[in-house]
């Protein structure tokens, strides 16, 4: 049975905007589910619904079977958070806010004061531990983790959790979710990474619109693209980017970057493409590799704006 | 009951270590305010007798609760909003009154010293005596928890960037046309006639009865105003705090 139930959600603000639209999904205990959309995709209002903070304007959010909007305490009860801006660190050392937090929580004094230790030390942050100086952002948000995992909750909702920090202990944080997960915690993560997400999720769901576009393992959903290949390509600086040929699809471009789908029977094609363009000068460098959720989400994203497009011109 | 005491000590001690560092330049400030009031009105007064020194002196108390309660807070938690702390504490699992009596005790707290230094400076510098009797310590919390709760309510239902605004205006219009330093009679008729709805006039009575037995037709008439309206500013901002969007 799933521990979150989200049925049917919509959410429209008094001023009009619909930010979440007829929305469904569903979290399980022990897995890392990841939420992945653009900016204003609709994560943070889901988020806010799921917290209490928010009233639905129509649809269901259960937590353990209890209807959040009815019972918001539940929520408060059964959530912890991990705010996508700077949790309330000011004037407090590390221990202090990771140990007053945990306590807020229900948690007794001794258990607290030892989970703390465990965190601070497992994510490298002894150093800060008991430091009132302003704390950077990345060290700020691992101690916002902290906050968020003292004490056993059934759902953690981690906004962003990784921005702004160092890759080692980006790695170390990635461990700690997923103990988290293991010890019967559901995870709720929201992010923009897809390539930290595709390491870390069990499940995702990619909404855009307010609507989940797609939703499954990471696995699944780069199946359902068909096998397909990516190939990636780099452009020198003035460089135009070069016409694809038709068995190059769903091109993005991001800075000088540009990434397109092929399929298996048409690899051979691509790469002679590439091979060409590259002697002629139009394309620095490539590389054709098996697709990544990443371009799971281009696609799913993109495929939106192209019908929202092919609509305004019909 | 427990877990409401559990949540308020924690958050008490949270709202201390945070501020840990401004606390001494808080209690400068309501300090410096307590006794301005007691000094500085009396400038503006070329005779001060004894009854209108009797009031400025006594009224100081209230007059700080006042400002610490409509300003003050008010300002506390606009900034809370801009930064998402609100949000982030309505996702903790205590009471609903909790974070308020907290924020409360905290300020009645740093603002303590300053009132006590007040009276006792302005009771030489007038050459009064105060007979202080037990009803001092409800008066100044239901003075203090009715402004706070009053403060926390508008800071909660308006938006942060207009909070400021708010509060200095209500700051001025309790400074200058609130019967807290003077008698009622001084005013306008008008109002006079707001203030018996208001719950200032009130709150400066039971104030003063209990530092000086006398000066008050009708004291429990005003601890019983002073009450309902704490009780009622209290139910309305946990309302407003907890109503989602």
């Amino acid at each position: 049975m799933s521990l979150l139930e989200v049925r049917h959600l919509t959410k429209q603000y008094r001023g009009g905007v619909l930010a979440n639209d007829d929305l469904s999904l569903d979290v399980r205990a022990g897995e890392v589910f990841g939420l992945l959309g653009p900016n204003g995709a609709g994560k943070t209002t889901l988020v806010s619904q799921v917290l209490g903070l928010l009233r639905p304007t129509s649809g269901q959010i259960l937590l353990d079977g209890i209807d959040v909007a009815r019972n918001p305490d539940v929520a408060r009860r059964s959530c912890s958070y991990q705010p996508q801006g700077s949790a309330p660190l000011e004037g407090m050392t590390p221990v202090e806010a990771v140990e007053l937090t945990g306590r807020l929580r229900g948690g007794d004094k001794a258990t607290v004061r030892r989970r703390t230790e465990e965190l601070l030390t497992a994510l490298d942050l002894d150093a800060w531990r008991g430091r009132l100086v302003p704390l950077s952002g990345g060290v700020s948000r691992l101690v916002a983790f902290c906050m968020a995992a003292v004490h056993p909750v059934r759902l953690a909702i981690l906004d962003e959790p990784t921005n702004d920090i160092d890759p080692l202990r980006r790695r170390l944080l990635w461990e700690q979710v997923r103990r988290l997960a293991d010890d019967g915690t559901a995870v709720l993560l929201v992010t923009h990474n897809v390539a930290e997400a595709e390491r870390c999720v069990d499940r995702l769901a990619i909404i855009d619109h307010g609507k989940v576009q797609v939703t499954g393992t990471p696995a699944v959903l780069k199946e359902r693209l068909g096998g397909a290949l990516r190939l990636e390509v780099s452009l020198d600086v003035g460089v135009p980017v070069p016409r694809l040929p038709d068995y190059l699809t769903a091109p993005a471009v991001a800075g000088r970057r540009l990434v397109a789908q092929t399929s298996l029977a048409d690899a051979g094609r691509a790469v002679g493409w590439a091979r060409d363009a590259q002697s002629h000068g139009e394309i620095a460098e490539f590389q054709l590799s098996p697709a990544s959720l990443e371009d799971v989400y281009v696609r799913s994203v993109t495929a939106r704006e192209e019908d929202a497009d092919a609509a305004l011109l019909a | 009951m427990r877990h409401f005491w559990r949540s308020y000590t924690l958050l008490l001690r949270w709202d201390f270590l945070r501020r840990r560092r401004i606390l001494p330049m808080i209690v400068f400030i309501q300090l410096a305010l307590s006794v301005g009031v007691v000094y500085g009105l009396a400038f503006l007064m070329p005779d001060v007798n004894g009854k209108s020194a009797l009031y400025l002196s006594t009224g100081a108390p209230t007059l700080s609760m006042l400002v610490l309660g409509l300003t003050v807070v008010p300002q506390e938690i606009a900034q809370n909003k801009l930064t998402g702390r609100l949000d982030w504490m309505s996702t903790l699992p205590v009471p609903r009154l909790a974070p308020l009596a907290s924020e409360i005790t905290y300020w009645l707290a740093a603002s303590l010293p300053g009132t006590v230094i007040a009276l006792v400076v302005a009771s030489y510098r007038f050459d009064f005596g105060l007979q202080v009797n037990a009803a001092v310590v409800p008066a100044l919390l239901l003075v203090a928890a009715t402004s706070a709760a009053v403060g926390y309510g508008i800071a909660v239902a308006s938006p942060p960037q207009l909070t400021q605004q708010v509060s200095s205006f209500v700051g001025i219009g309790i400074l200058l046309f609130s019967p807290v330093n003077f008698p009622a009679e001084q005013l306008p008729a008008a109002l006079q006639a707001v203030h018996r709805v208001l719950p200032v006039e009130s709150m400066a009575d039971i104030v003063r009865w209990s530092l000086t037995g006398q000066y008050v037709a009708h004291p429990a008439t005003a601890f019983a105003v002073v009450t309902a309206w704490c009780v009622a500013a209290m139910a309305l901002s946990v309302r407003v705090a907890t109503r989602r969007r």
